[in-house]
């Protein structure tokens, strides 16, 4: 997002933030939110993909919030009057191609209404298909539901399969097939749309979902302030703020006011200027000599927490302004004095949905199972599960790595921990030894994760390797 | 009752957790928050649980969240028994 459009969203939601506690609360948000998902989508070089992605986006919402719901709340009135509200957005925004606004709302013209009206028909006909189940969605469903969001989840993450997208759209649509590339498709929100509903699904399949109207589910995936940025909530922790406000609209300003200041500055003071001096694949290569190349990644590693950590901030900041509190998702990572505590403090929302969603299932089938010893559980299951928190930013070699790099951190951590806890249980250490020890874990963390990023940032392992041999004076 | 509760518990983390047989742990010490308790070790506090007390801890709430000290997780097992 660029300053000018988290203006704009801070000007809307201000208001927004007072109205909406008066009147039409849910109805009010969710079609805030459709319209600035629509507005906020980057235009794309595919015709008319920049307005169906979005419409993709609140589509699969529907369909999954069909899927899940129960059958009593399916029918009830008032997800009748969200779904109607919604296609009524929705062909507003399509009928914006025959006014003089078009690009107003949109980032480019929107398609022909003909072809708005396919899609949406399609939806509707799922939508009802799903809602006139006369018992809960059928585990297999559950699963069909699932395995489409990761599927498309993969095609948009792997460049390979991005580019065979993005030429048959250009063959369907007309346009050429030869000038496709993996990075078209651009569709926004989606890494984070596709957990909400993921957790959604599995906690249908669990039978901890509790029960959502549509237009209150529609809100917690899509609700702008965090739409594309995270932090990535919880539905029954989401649906509490928006059914009760817990503080004054002035308090709600001030400290949402507070934050949004705070995020800005990290954003756009401290992370863009370091920008310019951060490791990226063009600066790696002409790095000269040790010292030069770790003033590259430490400058990455503050820009990369005071990006994302900003971003955070100001997604908060926003959400705050409407009366809903959004969690938290960095702690003060770098100052944590082992690689556990680093992620429990670091894009804490993502590694909790992780811990819930794969490690905790399973390492229980794991335990379960009896196979492994456990320290072989304990291996497979941190590089295993590293390896998907690096896949979910992209199908590629080098996030893989990064996860790798966390996954072995992980495990010697553990069993370095495990095996001083037991030696070190009868010792008394002064508190100066223990400042002592702890300033050196910390040192220690911040310098692994540091390295970490060499991987993260530099697309090609190779040249990850030449820059840490680089690093270290090898090279 | 919770006293019930908690004690078994708290024998399980000082001995098969922390390995620390003597360590006394108090109902309102933070066990998840502070790192006292890793993942892992959270997995086999749950399947302890559920032998013991034939109480099930689902996968989405092992977390600091849910329970972070022995009195919140006897109340939440107390509630389910």
């Amino acid at each position: 997002m660029t300053i000018t459009q988290i203006a704009i969203l801070a000007f809307v939601a201000i208001p927004l933030g007072w109205l909406t506690r008066k009147w039409q609360r849910v109805n009010l948000l969710l079609i805030i939110s459709i319209l600035i998902i629509f507005w906020l989508q980057p235009a794309l070089p595919l015709r008319y993909l920049d307005f169906f992605l979005p419409t993709l986006s609140i589509g699969l919402t529907v369909l999954t919030w069909a899927l899940t719901a129960s059958p009593e709340v399916r029918h009830q009135k008032e997800s009748k009057t969200s779904a109607v509200i919604t296609l009524c957005v929705i062909f507003f925004l399509a009928t914006t191609r025959y006014l003089n606004f078009d690009n107003f709302l949109t980032p480019t013209r929107p398609p022909p209404i003909g072809q708005v009206l396919f899609l949406l028909a399609i939806f509707v006909v799922g939508t009802f298909l799903l809602a006139r189940q006369k018992s809960s969605s059928s585990n297999t469903l559950l699963w069909a539901g699932f395995t489409v969001l990761v599927i498309l989840f993969i095609i948009l993450k792997t460049p390979a399969l991005a580019l065979i997208a993005s030429r048959g759209w250009r063959l369907f649509i007309g346009q050429n097939a030869s000038l496709a590339s993996s990075s078209d498709i651009y569709w926004l929100g989606y890494s984070y749309l596709a957990f909400r509903l993921i957790h959604t699904i599995r906690d249908r399949q669990s039978g901890r979902l509790p029960d959502v109207a549509l237009g209150e589910y529609l809100t917690y995936v899509i609700f702008f302030p965090s739409f594309s940025v995270g932090p990535i909530d919880r539905v029954e922790r989401f649906i509490k703020g928006l059914r009760q406000l817990e503080s004054a609209y002035s308090d709600d300003i001030l400290v949402g006011g507070q934050r949004l200041v705070v995020g800005l500055f990290k954003k756009f003071v401290i992370a863009d200027s370091l920008a310019m001096i951060a490791l990226n694949p063009l600066s790696a290569t002409q790095a000269q000599s040790p010292l030069g190349a770790w003033v590259l990644l430490y400058a990455y590693a503050f820009q990369i927490f005071f990006d994302f950590s900003g971003y955070t901030d100001i997604a908060i900041g926003l959400a705050q302004f409407l009366g809903i509190s959004l969690p938290e998702n960095f702690k003060q990572p770098y100052r944590k004095s082992n690689l556990t505590l680093f992620w429990n403090s670091w894009h804490i929302t993502l590694t909790q949905w992780f811990r819930a969603y794969f490690f905790n299932p399973f390492v229980r089938a794991l335990r379960k199972s009896r196979k492994l010893s456990a320290g072989m559980m304990i291996l497979v299951s941190q590089l295993v599960t590293m390896s998907l928190i690096g896949l979910w930013h992209g199908v590629m070699w080098s996030f893989v790595l990064w996860g790798l790099w966390h996954g072995i951190g992980l495990f010697v951590q553990n069993r370095w921990s495990g095996w001083a806890k037991t030696r070190l249980a009868g010792a008394s250490l002064s508190t100066r030894t223990r400042r002592i020890l702890s300033l050196l874990g910390i040192a220690l963390t911040f310098n692994y994760v540091a390295l970490g990023w060499v991987w993260f940032v530099l697309p090609n392992p190779s040249q990850g390797w030449q820059f840490i041999l680089l690093l270290f004076g090898g090279a | 009752m919770t006293t019930e509760i908690i004690k078994p518990l708290s024998t399980f983390i000082a001995a098969e957790i922390l390995r620390q047989p003597s360590r006394e742990i108090a109902a309102d010490e933070k066990l998840i928050s502070s790192g006292l308790i890793d993942s892992f070790s959270l997995m086999d506090l749950a399947l302890f649980v559920e032998d013991t007390f034939g109480v099930q801890i689902d996968d989405t709430e092992l977390n600091a969240d849910t329970f972070d000290t022995l009195n919140a997780l006897a109340e939440l097992i107390q509630a389910r028994l």
